[in-house]
């Protein structure tokens, strides 16, 4: 099992009050969406959508819990973050069912597309599985707010030069690298760092980008058939390379 | 019944607001975006407009711009209800409410059903009171 330390660099990013004022402004949501959906019950005499107000404090229960992980993944310096062989395949299947719910509610098609079979990569499951759902939970919220026709988001994984691409994908143009760095210069200085995608502050990505930083990659912008989105590049396990 | 343009970036919310609007009895349309809601406006000539400031793409202070610019929206009551708290935009609340005709700011978060509707009864033109 392979024992990766923490960059300092990671660290900061996790730890920084611009994250935790970030994930604090995007959990307003949530809780503004469960106050007013049960004032909207009591208002109307109709009973409450239960299955929307869980999926709603999931989702918020989710970012504090990514948030958290980064945290301690970031600041446990004793036992050193350990990475692991996952499968790709479980972790997107499992990223899946954790955000359907979610999509079902912004009416958002969720599906998966996987190229092939891969072999193990390197990483933190617990960690891969958080971001990639913090991401997804940020995509599903901005992909109605963008008015495009056709809501559908994609997990997908496939193979690139540098390694496995594990991500979501959908056809929004605004989707780029551009607004990807601009987003990350604005983070923190700006109420909505990506203008262009999300009406809130992005916390979803900008944990999912601190997690994976801690497991040493980066959320990236990549291309998967016609469909842009952002994922993780990972790197094979180098004993199965060997196989 | 008053014909109320909703912007409203977030779908869940938009829902619920759209429900007890319409269960207050009145007509809704929701919008998401600035530039939809530009083409909402140009259907269905609302009577009061609620907007969220924080939209995706153009703000909702280019939206007003866009809105007041043309003669028959000049004087449509615009309800500002949004997750900026008023102390980020306090400096430019004169230019909201005197130069893009803002009729009333609210909180959201500290903003309960009740209120919206009260505040857009309020707004309501008094013949569609009647």
């Amino acid at each position: 099992m392979a024992q990766t330390a923490v960059s300092t660099e990671a660290n900061q990013q996790v730890l920084s009050q611009h994250l935790l004022l970030s994930v604090a402004e995007q959990i307003k949501l949530p809780l503004l969406q469960i106050a007013r959906q049960a004032e909207l019950a009591a208002l109307s005499a109709n009973p409450a959508n239960l299955d929307r107000i869980q999926t709603t404090a999931d989702m918020a229960l989710h970012l504090l819990d990514s948030y958290v992980l980064g945290v301690r993944l970031a600041t446990d310096t004793d036992q050193l973050f350990e990475t692991e062989p996952v499968s790709i395949s479980s972790v997107l299947y499992d990223v899946g069912s954790k955000l359907q719910p979610l999509a079902r509610a912004y009416d958002v098609k969720l599906d998966m597309h996987l190229d092939g079979k891969y072999g193990p990569v390197m990483a933190h499951r617990e960690g891969l599985l958080s971001a990639l759902v913090s991401l997804g939970y940020a995509l599903i919220e901005a992909l109605p707010a963008i008015e495009r026709p056709q809501l559908r988001l994609q997990l997908a994984a496939h193979r690139c030069r540098y390694g496995v691409v594990a991500g979501l994908y959908c056809e929004a143009e605004e989707l780029s690298t551009e607004a990807l760095r601009s987003g990350r210069e604005l983070y923190g200085r700006a109420r909505q760092p990506l203008t262009n995608l999300s009406a809130g502050s992005g916390a979803g990505v900008f944990v999912a980008d601190a997690l994976l930083r801690a497991m040493q990659t980066e959320l990236t912008v990549s291309r998967h058939h016609k469909l842009r989105g952002l994922g993780a590049v990972l790197q094979p396990n180098p004993q199965m390379q060997l196989v | 019944m008053a014909k109320i343009l909703l912007i409203e970036p977030d779908r869940i919310l938009a829902h619920t607001y759209f429900e007890a609007l319409t269960h207050a009895g009145h007509a809704v349309q929701i919008c998401a975006t600035a530039q939809g809601a530009i083409f909402c406006a140009d259907d269905i000539c609302p009577d009061v407009v609620i907007l969220e400031l924080q939209l995706v793409g153009h703000s909702g202070i280019e939206f007003l711009y866009e809105f007041r610019s043309y003669p028959d929206w000049q004087n449509v009551p615009v309800i500002v209800a949004t997750n900026v708290p008023a102390g980020e935009f306090s400096g430019s609340w004169k230019l909201l409410r005197n130069q893009l005709g803002v009729s009333q700011y609210l909180y959201k978060p500290l903003t309960n059903l009740k209120k919206l509707l009260s505040t857009v009864q309020d707004f309501v033109p008094s013949t569609l009171n009647q």
